[in-house]
């Protein structure tokens, strides 16, 4: 890496780094890099999105969010999607394909890593400790937490003292309140929700305007992503960005080293940008999935794959949700959405229970009038064969909605998942996607700690709507389509035997290609990754930009 | 997909088998679902259009009920489509909007500087007060 190009290059001419998509990890990379000098490329095969192409500001927004903008890229069949093949998985995996990645159609929760998280294997005996600490990555934590215009309110004791958010919590609204009035009597923890949607305008971002469309994609313009936050300002200082371009591999010299990436343009063109360093940003299926492609007689398992471990370990994070109903009106449908309210009472490990780890809890609104028809309340509709549609329908769902429709508050669980070498990722010998090369598919079983862990989360979480009053509750156990969170599949450690990437994101195979994405986890945490997945990516490029003149190169 | 009068009466009559009038709700083709409604509903969704095609097709105006509980039992996918035409054309009007009290999804103005209640009726201190729950880092 010479690290003294300046403006941005042109098309196809070699530069000192191509980053593999334009996510979150890339986004963090890209910026940090163009501000160093470094020359910089990134292939992104979704494109750029504007706030106006979002549909939450339209009558029509929830039937869309049902299949245009549905989190999973099965359900959407967009071109610029590719395929999952799922039949071997009990859950659907979720992402985007865009500027800005899966955080496109994120919620924004803002729950980084806690100390146990890194620890996991001292305090608990099982999995892996992280090759570094929570006091590690503060510092990286805190800067991306400016950029991200994080709003919260400081001292949660749930966390270590940390530096205050940028901008002030947003309202927890009544339905927040419904949850901490029950929380609050049986003497459990909450906190008024973080969230990476600023409450003041910040970097770009406007100032959240509730909404409660942000799992659509905000069309406020106030949802913190990347194509926002750290893209314009990579872009001015001459980071070049390629959209519609879909790698389908990343070559070697007879070195040994990555000379750059083989991609089809938006044209079918095939084309070659060539780089001194390769950092792939690509998700953890998406970047298993490139190397896992990138197959050579030096590399006849796949690219920096001799540990064997490149696509498993897949963590998802297996999802609970538990919906109280109240007399009381709640506004359902006001944001942001987002977490209104956090809970951290039952996250760390107590094995009387029965399981290990645990999980966070995030109060949500319950949504507009066909979203309580059709999520959470889909069981009320499953009538069987013989009955009569009048019935299953009919004053069946104005009842429904009467009694739903406003008064609802959800509870969302994520829980800890353990990696285990047998949920992986790997090629589908079929399936490809719209350029022909060849689809991920999924071998993916929820563990029996992770059913043990959500029973047990459902039950108290039950208790606590109880508590606050709630005339019904419902339980959706394991919902199929909540894949959000795509950890562990090139493990991050010390030794090259049972690890991809080394603590840097180096992989140990391959010494100019890196890994900034969340696929590098050693372990899931119980909680929404996306800050810890930004601040991993920021502490590595940090020290691969600090070590630029010694690093090997194509 | 072009849908003549003889379909969007149809289409009517459907819907009222699954949204009939009950209470102070109207039933569907009392507030016009058959009309601009279903037209958004199936601009929005436009791969469902075969199957909403299809399941119009199997059915006949004159007996909405056996046609649709037929549907419902013998074509999921044609039923599903009907069905999701008819309930987001009937949430989506105006008038059943103001009856349940959905103004849309709007953006309600607020003072991100206000003090939060619970800042002031004690309920977050009580919080603080029981301590950190995190484990810290083993030295």
């Amino acid at each position: 890496m010479s690290g003294k190009t300046g403006g941005a290059a042109r098309r196809d001419e070699p530069v000192d780094v191509l980053i593999i998509g334009a996510g979150p990890s890339g986004a963090v990379a890209a910026r940090a890099l163009a501000a160093a000098g470094v020359s910089v490329v990134a292939l992104e095969q979704g494109h750029w999105l504007d706030a106006n192409d979002f549909p939450g500001r339209r009558r029509e927004y929830e039937l869309v969010a049902q299949k245009r903008w549905h989190p999973n890229p099965n359900v959407r069949d967009l071109p610029r999607d590719y395929p999952v093949e799922t039949s071997a998985s009990d859950i659907n995996p979720l992402m985007y394909a865009a500027v800005g990645g899966s955080t496109t159609l994120y919620a924004g929760h803002w729950t980084p890593f806690l100390p146990s998280d890194f620890r996991v294997k001292t305090l608990d005996g099982i999995a892996d400790d992280w090759p570094f600490t929570y006091e590690d990555l503060l510092p990286a934590l805190e800067e991306i937490e400016r950029e991200v215009g994080v709003s919260g309110l400081p001292g949660n004791p749930a966390y270590p003292p940390q530096r205050a958010f940028p901008t002030p919590p947003l309202p927890i609204g009544k339905a927040g309140q419904k949850a901490v009035e029950g929380l609050d009597k049986l003497g459990w923890h909450w906190w008024p929700g973080t969230n990476a949607i600023p409450s003041l305008p910040h970097n770009g971002l406007n100032p959240c305007a509730r909404r409660g469309t942000c799992m659509t994609g905000c069309p406020e313009g106030a949802k913190s992503t990347v194509n926002i936050t750290f893209w314009p300002h990579a872009i001015r200082d001459g980071a070049r960005l390629v959209t519609g371009a879909r790698v389908r591999e990343i070559e070697v010299n007879e070195r040994g080293l990555a000379t750059g990436a083989v991609y089809i343009d938006e044209n079918g063109r095939e084309r070659r940008q060539r780089a001194s360093v390769v950092i792939v940003c690509a998700n953890g299926i998406g970047t298993p999935r490139l190397l896992l492609l990138s197959r050579s007689a030096r590399f006849p398992e796949g690219l920096a794959n001799r540990s064997g471990l490149v696509g498993r370990r897949l963590m998802m994070h297996p999802f609970s949700a538990v919906l109280g109903v109240f007399e009381d009106e709640l506004d359902g449908w006001v944001g942001p959405f987002g977490q209104l309210v956090e809970s951290f009472e039952f996250y760390e490990t107590d094995t009387s229970r029965g399981f290990v780890r645990g999980a966070k809890w995030g109060a949500m609104p319950g949504g507009g009038p066909l979203g309580v028809t059709s999520f959470v309340g889909s069981q009320i509709f499953a009538a069987d064969e013989g009955a009569r549609v009048e019935d299953a329908w009919g004053e069946n769902l104005h009842n429904l909605v009467a009694r739903r429709f406003n008064h609802c508050l959800v509870y969302g669980i994520i829980g800890e998942d353990l990696p285990e070498n047998s949920n992986r990722v790997v090629l589908d010998p079929d399936l490809t996607d719209s350029d022909g090369i060849p689809a991920p598919k999924l071998l993916y079983k929820v563990s029996e700690n992770s059913h043990a862990m959500l029973r047990f989360h459902v039950a108290r979480c039950t208790e606590a709507v109880e508590a606050a009053g709630a005339i019904e509750t419902v339980v959706v156990h394991q919902v199929r389509d909540t894949g959000w969170h795509l950890l562990g599949t090139c493990r991050m450690g010390e030794d090259p035997a049972t690890s991809v990437v080394d603590p840097w994101g180096r992989t140990h195979d391959v010494p100019n290609l890196f890994i900034f994405d969340g696929s590098t986890f050693p372990t899931s945490g119980g909680v929404n990754p996306t800050a810890t997945i930004m601040s991993v990516a920021l502490r590595q490029v940090r020290h691969l930009i600090a070590g630029r003149r010694l690093q090997e190169a194509a | 997909m072009t849908l003549t009068d003889a379909d969007r009466a149809k289409f009517a009559a459907l819907a009222d088998r699954l949204i009939p009038a009950y209470r102070n709700m109207p039933a569907a083709s009392a507030v016009d679902v058959q009309h601009a409604m279903l037209d958004l509903a199936l601009q929005a969704r436009p791969e469902l259009a075969e199957d909403f095609a299809r399941g119009l097709a199997a059915c006949s105006a004159e007996t909405p009920s056996e046609s649709i509980n037929a549907l419902f039992r013998q074509d999921h996918a044609a039923f599903g489509a009907v069905n999701l035409m008819a309930v987001a054309a009937y949430y989506m009007t105006d008038e059943v909007r103001r009856l349940i009290g959905y103004p849309g999804q709007e953006s309600p103005p607020y003072d991100p500087h206000e003090t939060p209640g619970y800042l002031l009726d004690g309920s977050l201190e009580r919080v603080v007060r029981r301590g950190p729950l995190y484990r810290p880092t083993p030295r």
